[in-house]
């Protein structure tokens, strides 16, 4: 019972935010429609025989499927796609393992700074504390 | 307090069962990471993968937020007690529940094999495309942040749930182990 008070709860507030990108959808759409693309891939959806840009190759078996070819700054990477196939294909296509490095090398780097700035903030305050501390129990009329 | 405090069993069956929590706490938190890595990898995945993890990855992080919502409601109610850390923690799971959100909300609108496969065409527009790029790369930027401000918790968690063969590794005590959450150490 309590769980589901919970997850009611926080159902309540993934809804206000869904409601709220819904609202600025709906009334200032304009302020993220225009402007600079944030580093999009141009993409290129093929359908079944369709025939695939000039200077692109499919990858394996050679004809171009449903899926999406995406063009990058290192090239096209095709992303195989069909309604039941869940593109295992593309996933252990080692073309296409940058992507998942590029993602991890973020995470990690953005992991370890964050650890190294804790690190450095705890240690600097128990130093401060350690001084504060010394200062208290430090008294020259004691010293005999 | 659900349990007695003066009654011996009863408080070790708390240790066990808030051990037991822990444990889920640390490998549903592991799943999740590594689902939203690979969701993210949107080259790596290939679109259909991506688009169904990233609607189970929505299941999964409003499951996330109601196991911790003990936690949102006690760190709500401290917000004005003068203390950095826990407001910055604070501050950084709220963007991240909105962004993670607007991420897999603007995801399921502009769908485009999943959405499809349940009979429901895309709806998507500029506007949503441009709202999952941005959202993903603010979610890129903060999912790292938000599980290394809990650094200490996952290193003592994972201490004690990922023993060094060698030996070198002490067996864990019940008491260290039930520790306080990801969501609840200061």
């Amino acid at each position: 019972m309590r769980f589901l008070r919970h997850l009611g709860a926080a159902a309540g507030v993934v809804a206000i935010v869904v409601v709220l990108g819904l609202a600025w959808a709906h009334f200032g759409s304009q302020t993220l429609a225009p402007g600079p693309q944030v580093r999009f891939h141009q993409e290129i959806v093929t359908g079944p025989g369709g025939k695939l840009p000039a200077g692109m190759s499919a990858g394996h078996g050679g004809k171009p499927g449903p899926g999406v070819i995406r063009v990058g700054r290192n090239g096209p990477t095709v992303v195989d796609s069909r309604p039941f196939d869940l593109g295992l294909g593309s996933m252990f296509n080692p073309v296409n393992l940058p992507y998942l490095r590029h993602t991890v090398v973020i995470e990690v780097g953005v992991i370890a700074a964050v650890v190294v700035v804790d690190v450095l903030r705890r240690r600097s305050r128990r130093s401060w504390r350690a001084q504060q501390l010394a200062a208290e129990v430090y008294r020259p009329d004691d010293e005999g | 307090m659900l349990y007695d405090r003066a009654d011996p069993a009863s408080r070790i069956g708390r240790r066990r069962r808030v051990a037991a929590r822990t444990r889920l706490d640390f490998w549903f938190d592991a799943v999740l990471l590594l689902g939203y890595t690979l969701a993210y990898s949107y080259g790596f995945t290939g679109i259909a993968i991506h688009e169904w993890l990233g609607i189970g990855l929505g299941l999964a992080l409003l499951l996330h937020l109601t196991l911790h919502w003990d936690w949102v409601i006690r760190e709500t109610g401290k917000l004005l007690r003068p203390r950095g850390h826990d407001k910055l923690i604070w501050a950084v799971n709220l963007a991240l529940l909105v962004g993670m959100t607007l991420c897999v909300a603007s995801g399921i609108v502009i769908s485009r094999v999943a959405l499809p496969e349940v009979g429901i065409n895309s709806l998507g527009g500029p506007f949503w495309e441009r709202l999952h790029v941005l959202s993903a790369e603010v979610t890129l930027g903060l999912v790292p942040v938000h599980v290394a401000l809990r650094w200490r918790w996952i290193v003592r968690v994972g201490r004690r749930l990922l023993p060094r063969r060698s030996g070198r590794g002490r067996e864990p005590r019940a008491t260290e182990l039930q520790g306080p959450g990801p969501g609840e150490q200061g």
